[in-house]
């Protein structure tokens, strides 16, 4: 009889254990993603409904504006064709792992957007919403498309995707080593994680400013393509 | 241990099975809204930054 309760009881707890496993594995692959696909929707109605109401000026100077963002607060919208039409994500500012959760960050050290110096954002690529899942398929020649409410800035990608060490922090750097440019000048840079499901490396890819346009002039040429 | 909990849950079957539920189910959303927020940035899928440890926002 003791027996039999002993091994009972471990097969119980054995099937809890499982069940609890395969309810982790539900929250990690399908949860996250259904809660950040709300928050970053969310986040771009939100700035969608502020440059609406026009708090934002237009027709401003927009690269020379001193403005810091709040952390955590949405600023722009980032469109990247290669990663399909309707692939639009709102950019925060900071890389919390509270603000990863709700889009991509701007790492806040870095330049503003269109600004002299390296714009530089973190993503996810695997979980919450998986923005950055193709990320090893952007090419030289891609568009990076980013508007703050006022401007259109079109970055082009200069190489493919650059696999590095996570404490390799000159790849945000105003003018990063490896990337091959050589002047100071407007660049983006994109991380997450390599490979896929770990965090042994990070993927980077580097970018610089193609054109600018106003908002008032429609949309870049970049987004019909 | 479940034949436990069964055994002392009130009410006839149904009662019991009603109860059965309610119970998962709040078990459940304990694990989806506390426990697994807590255990998931453990796991790897957060680094995404080149910053970490640098005294940068993380």
């Amino acid at each position: 009889m003791r027996t039999r309760l002993i091994v009972r009881t471990l097969s119980e707890i054995c099937v809890t254990l499982g069940a609890l496993i395969i309810l982790l594995v539900v929250y990690v692959l399908y949860w996250t993603s259904v809660r950040a696909d709300r928050a970053m929707d969310g986040e771009i109605d939100h700035l969608q409904d502020r440059w609406a109401t026009g708090t934002v000026s237009t027709g401003a100077e927009p690269p020379s504006r001193p403005r810091r963002h709040e952390p955590g607060a949405s600023f722009s919208i980032m469109y990247i064709p290669r990663f399909g039409a309707d692939w639009a994500k709102p950019v925060l500012e900071g890389t919390a792992t509270g603000t990863l959760k709700k889009g991509l960050g701007h790492y806040a050290r870095t330049a503003r957007l269109g600004a002299l110096g390296n714009f530089a954002v973190a993503g996810h690529r695997r979980t919450y919403g998986d923005p950055f899942k193709d990320f090893p398929q952007l090419r030289p020649g891609d568009a990076v498309v980013l508007t703050d409410g006022t401007t259109w800035f079109t970055y082009r990608v200069d190489r493919r995707p650059y696999r590095t060490l996570p404490t390799d922090t000159g790849v945000i750097d105003p003018v990063p080593r490896a990337s091959g440019f050589r002047r100071p000048g407007r660049y983006l840079t994109l991380t997450t994680c390599e490979p896929e499901w770990g965090h042994s490396h990070r993927l980077i890819t580097w970018a610089h400013l193609d054109a600018t346009q106003s908002v008032a002039q429609g949309k870049p040429k970049a987004l019909y393509s | 241990m479940y034949g436990w909990i069964w055994r002392h849950l009130p009410g006839n079957a149904w009662m019991r099975a009603l109860i059965s539920l309610v119970l998962v189910l709040a078990i459940v959303f304990v694990l989806f809204q506390y426990v697994f927020p807590w255990a998931e940035p453990l796991l790897p899928f957060n680094d995404v930054t080149v910053d970490q440890g640098m005294g940068g926002p993380r």
